[in-house]
């Protein structure tokens, strides 16, 4: 009980939201509410961020065995890199374990290119750390 | 005698890969872990071009069953898992 105190008291000090996050460490659930102070676009999943994406097509590149040189954005389809549907699913299982989320059957069978993987990784994220 | 089983589908087959390897993914010893993911994708990339629907459901069951005993083998090894883990897991 004492270290439980003595890690919220430099938590006091150091963040703004101070108050609310003193409860929330009380309480064994954590909201995702401290992200309204500091960026509030993470309620809006409209993009996924950059390193998100980095990392799908770094997967996707090792598992597919390309050459450095090959292009990999965001708008490639897997098919188009010559993954059949063997390749996707060893590389949403690779995505799974890379991030530690699971992924839905009915999901992973519409994943088609790389901005679509990393989107449903940002959601399911997020989803992981409000639950 | 296989005649009355209808052949798997495309999907059917893609949740069992996918089945087969989570389950691999549960084995505490790195080792066997290792093995049953190599051995799901060597199986199902060998058998990629199978057109004959005996066949194709032959093979479909036996990983069915396959994938029967890895689940039964997780939880037995998991009853029993050292506390020492594998020199390849220890991250550099």
């Amino acid at each position: 009980m004492a270290t439980i105190s003595a890690t919220s008291a430099t938590f006091r000090s150091s963040l703004k939201p101070s108050t609310k996050i003193n409860e929330m460490i009380g309480k064994t659930s954590v909201t995702v509410s401290w992200a309204k102070n500091g960026f509030p676009c993470f309620r809006v999943s409209c993009a996924a961020k950059p390193e998100t994406v980095q990392k799908v097509c770094e997967i996707v590149r090792k598992q597919l065995a390309l050459p450095a040189e090959s292009e990999v954005t965001p708008e490639s389809k897997f098919s188009a890199l010559g993954a059949d549907s063997l390749d996707t699913v060893e590389i949403v299982m690779g995505l799974e374990e890379e991030f530690g989320i699971s992924v839905e059957e009915e999901s992973s069978e519409n994943i088609t290119t790389v901005q679509e993987a990393a989107d449903l990784i940002e959601k399911l994220v997020q989803k992981k750390v409000e639950a | 005698m296989a005649s009355g089983v209808l052949t798997p589908t495309r999907s059917e087959v893609l949740s069992l890969l996918r089945s087969l390897l989570r389950t691999a993914g549960d084995f505490s010893d790195y080792n066997i872990r290792e093995y049953a993911k190599r051995r799901t994708i060597d199986g199902f990339r060998q058998n990629r071009h199978l057109s004959d629907p005996s066949t194709i459901s032959a093979a479909f069951s036996e990983a069915k069953s396959q994938l029967e005993i890895a689940k039964r083998q997780a939880i037995v090894y998991n009853l029993y898992a050292p506390k020492a883990k594998s020199v390849m897991e220890i991250k550099q």
